[in-house]
């Protein structure tokens, strides 16, 4: 989402690229990651994109670099950790950035690439969302931390998104061993003020030296490495407890850890309640490993502590095993009461669990009630978008008879009433493969939506399966020629003429008909009478078939593309159809008012789907054409 | 204002607004304004989906806070950009606080299918006005058309809250920011904008 920046002035050298330590800049947390990346000597970036860790890549892309570094979208996020990995096995100082679920997809490698190492160093950036602001899930990848063997960061302003970034990357080029910088989606979209060090220049290459026995982990050079791994963890451990992000302040029989965005909260709820005198707090910014020695002797200083950290306990889980290892008499507290598994911390939940740390009560604040009974303001498939084109025409053949697979994107909006176009989905490619299951054990017509960058991402083994199991299955490639839900980055299905020289566009149909797909059929899906009756065709026939529904996205078409819809639909007459375009089509641009239902025209998109639904709508040129 | 939180000089402010609005380039425009005035500055934004029509929340927390996030009753001034989105963003007024809304509605989807109904414009000022200490609407749609764009109605709230003495900068430090990171072409809009909102204000105390 580049809405932030859009109509802020250009410079003429973009402020994340000048060399001017000292200098104060208010920058997003993910630009200060950009820019601790470039004072490290980042010579590669890959990436998939995925809020909130999209700023990221989006901003090397914008600013350019002048040869600095290399930028990469790669297709999925195991195909990115591996292009990393292989550019830092030859030498390139690495960062490759995701969101959380995104690591899921790239766990095989990595939790392999720790026990070989990369030489040239490389750091991937998780981007977690508690909360789940704009994510299927809330899982906690602090856990790759420990479960792949990785040293860890987490930021919790703009200033230290910066340092933590250049301190990662240098880490990890030092240790040969990848690091984890995690991040939470407050940290990701804060802005602060962010003090610049050095710009320095691009990262030597480390020249590649080949060592099959470190690098080909057959099971006998597996577990040496594995041995190896754990020696390489106790460097980094010594490396936290002088780590200069591990420090301690306060006095007293009261202790707090500290760790994230918690770390915010606690300083603020400090601030505001007057207690600062009354704890001892360990602010945790390089969290794994954990700096055992240094958090002993805090812990042996203490007769309570509490442990703050968003979701997972993990970090109360360690201190508690430190505890009963080390033989301390501390009461530890965490989880429990405000502090939940789920869901963010705020300033008052931690203000809650100070009170009950130190008998106190908490004064909260009060607040005026909630109203009730408020209209909602769901996100909304956009006027003018081709996803509402196609959901129409499929509700209208196959109504509430068959069952809709979705996937992640726009088009998941697609699930509200009244066009109801999602019945389950679990995570980026599912539609097809979790299609073809519930198609296997339930006999009914099945439909899987998938987009076009998320076809490409990991829509195309689900197909190849499909195929290859004689499975029974709709797949609609809903082609809208962008990756359009995180802010229009480039995908293999977007055209030449958009990608330039650096990347090279692949055709949809010729990868569906390759993977073995013979029924395969192209619609325009604002031509809904032609895209109803290739539906109503498909619906008759069985096994794999595939349709590819090409429109692009109406925002790109609108600013990248640059072909604006210079026509309007306006209501020339009351009518059933006029109807059917606002309680079945549902376009935003539609509303209703004491004269009837019209079209508001700054909204409407020009795609004139409502035309061909109702026959008293008509055409205009816009008003501003 | 809070009177405690304007004495130490931390003041948090909650935005509200819907998607495409402009809301964000609003926020940052307000936060580069008091990082330019030397103040400590710390700013949040949830924006999921913003492009698709959803509520749009930011935060600009000046005097030194950590934390980007304002919860209900921590708000010590709010702008709301949609009189509906100010209504239900009232719950993280804090005691004292102040707010200045738009009164120009951007129906939801609920709204305009004729579902459900828009709450009254009486039903909101009833409802600032029983929560803040001090409360400002401002036509700002018709006043940016005005000064030049429905986007400049952003410049006409944010101008009208500098002069409301309640920031610890007034509308001159906003027209000099408006000058550095704006992109040329929108600059005298805004700056226009920003005079509306000022004399807005002014004529309502």
């Amino acid at each position: 989402m580049s809405e932030s920046t859009a109509n802020l002035a250009p410079r003429p050298v973009n402020p994340l690229l000048a060399d001017e330590p000292g200098a104060r800049r208010l920058l997003l947390g993910n630009e200060a990651i950009v820019r601790g990346a470039l004072e490290a000597g980042v010579n590669l970036v890959v990436c998939y994109p995925g809020t909130p860790s999209s700023e990221v890549p989006d901003t090397f892309r914008r600013i350019g670099g002048g040869g600095r570094y290399r930028l990469e979208y790669s297709v999925n996020e195991k195909v990115a950790m591996e292009v990393g990995a292989g550019a830092s096995l030859a030498g390139a100082l690495t960062l490759v950035t995701m969101k959380h679920v995104g690591v899921n997809v790239a766990a095989d490698p990595l939790l392999t690439m720790t026990y070989t190492g990369l030489p040239g160093g490389l750091v991937l950036l998780s981007a977690d969302d508690p909360g789940c602001h704009a994510s299927q899930n809330e899982q906690d990848n602090r856990t790759y931390a420990r479960f792949a063997g990785m040293p860890c960061f987490e930021p919790a302003t703009a200033q230290e998104a910066k340092d933590m970034t250049r301190d990662a990357l240098l880490l990890a080029r030092e240790l040969e061993q990848p690091v984890l910088l995690r991040t939470t989606t407050r940290v990701n979209h804060l802005r602060g003020a962010v003090e610049y060090g050095p710009l320095g220049q691009a990262a030597p290459i480390v020249p590649f030296q080949r060592n099959p026995r470190r690098f080909v982990p057959v099971p006998a050079v597996a577990r040496v490495r594995h041995a190896e791994l754990v020696r390489h963890l106790g460097t980094a451990r010594e490396k936290a407890e002088h780590s200069p992000w591990n420090t301690v302040r306060g006095d007293g029989r009261f202790g707090v850890i500290a760790s994230g965005i918690s770390r915010a909260y606690l300083s603020d709820a400090l601030h505001e309640t007057g207690w600062a005198d009354r704890v001892k707090v360990l602010d945790l910014g390089m969290t794994w490993p954990l700096p055992e020695d240094l958090l002993t002797d805090f812990l042996s200083e203490c007769d309570a502590v509490l442990v703050l950290e968003e979701l997972e306990p993990l970090l109360e889980n360690d201190v508690r095993a430190l505890v009963q290892r080390k033989g301390l008499s501390v009461a530890v507290s965490g989880k429990g009461g405000a502090l939940t598994i789920y869901g963010e911390y705020s300033t008052q939940t931690v203000t809650q669990a100070l009170a009950d740390l130190l008998g106190e009560t908490a004064r909260l604040p009060m607040a005026c009630d909630p109203e009730t009974a408020l209209p909602v303001r769901p996100p909304n498939l956009c006027p003018g978008c081709s996803h509402r084109a196609l959901y129409y025409a499929v509700r209208k053949v196959f109504g509430d008879d068959a069952v809709y697979s979705s996937d992640i994107g726009c088009y998941t909006l697609g699930l509200l009433p009244p066009l109801r176009m999602a019945d389950f989905l679990f995570c980026m490619g599912s539609s097809v493969s979790s299609g073809s299951g519930f198609a296997t054990a339930s006999g009914k017509p099945t439909l899987a939506f998938i987009g076009d960058s998320t076809f490409f991402h990991s829509g195309i083994t689900g197909l190849v399966n499909a195929v290859f199991n004689k499975h029974d299955l709709i797949v609609v490639v809903l082609d809208n020629g962008t990756t359009a839900m995180t802010g229009h980055q480039p995908n293999p299905g977007v055209i030449q003429e958009v990608l330039g020289n650096a990347c090279v566009h692949l055709d949809i149909e010729a990868v569906v008909r390759g993977c073995g797909v013979a029924d395969v059929v192209k619609v325009r899906p604002f031509n809904v009478k032609s895209t109803m009756k290739a539906l109503a065709e498909m619906k008759e026939r069985s096994g794999v078939r595939v349709i590819i529904a090409e429109e692009p996205c109406v925002l790109y078409a609108r600013r990248t593309l640059k072909k604006p819809r210079n026509q309007v639909a306006y209501v020339a007459e009351q009518g059933p159809g006029v109807v059917d375009c606002l309680e079945n089509l549902a376009c935003p641009a539609f509303f209703r008012d004491d004269t009837g239902i019209h079209v508001d025209e700054n909204l409407c998109g020009g795609c004139m789907v409502c035309l061909q639904v109702a026959d008293t709508i008509k055409a205009r040129k816009r008003s501003d054409a | 204002m809070s009177t405690a939180a304007t004495a130490k000089g931390r003041i948090r402010i909650y935005l509200t607004g819907v998607g495409g609005q402009g809301t964000l380039t609003a926020t940052t425009l307000l936060a580069r304004t008091a990082l330019d005035q030397g103040l400590e500055v710390t700013s949040g934004e949830i924006h999921g989906m913003a492009q698709r029509g959803g509520v749009v929340e930011s935060t600009i927390l000046l005097g030194g806070w950590m934390s980007p996030k304002i919860g209900h009753g921590e708000a010590d001034l709010i702008l709301g950009f949609e009189p509906l989105e100010t209504l239900r963003g009232m719950t993280h007024l804090a005691a004292g606080g102040s707010v200045l809304s738009n009164t120009e509605p951007l129906p939801p989807v609920g709204v305009s299918t004729g579902r459900e109904a828009y709450p009254e414009m009486e039903r909101i000022r009833a409802k600032v006005e029983g929560c803040a200490a001090k409360s400002w609407f401002l036509p700002c749609r018709t006043l940016g058309l005005q000064a030049g764009s429905v986007q400049a109605g952003n410049s006409v709230l944010l101008g009208a809250a500098c002069a409301t003495g309640l920031l610890p900068f007034g509308p001159e430090a906003l027209e000099a920011a408006i000058r550095v990171h704006l992109a040329p072409k929108l600059m005298d809009m805004n700056l226009r904008a920003v005079e509306l909102g000022v004399r807005a204000v002014a004529s309502a105390s």
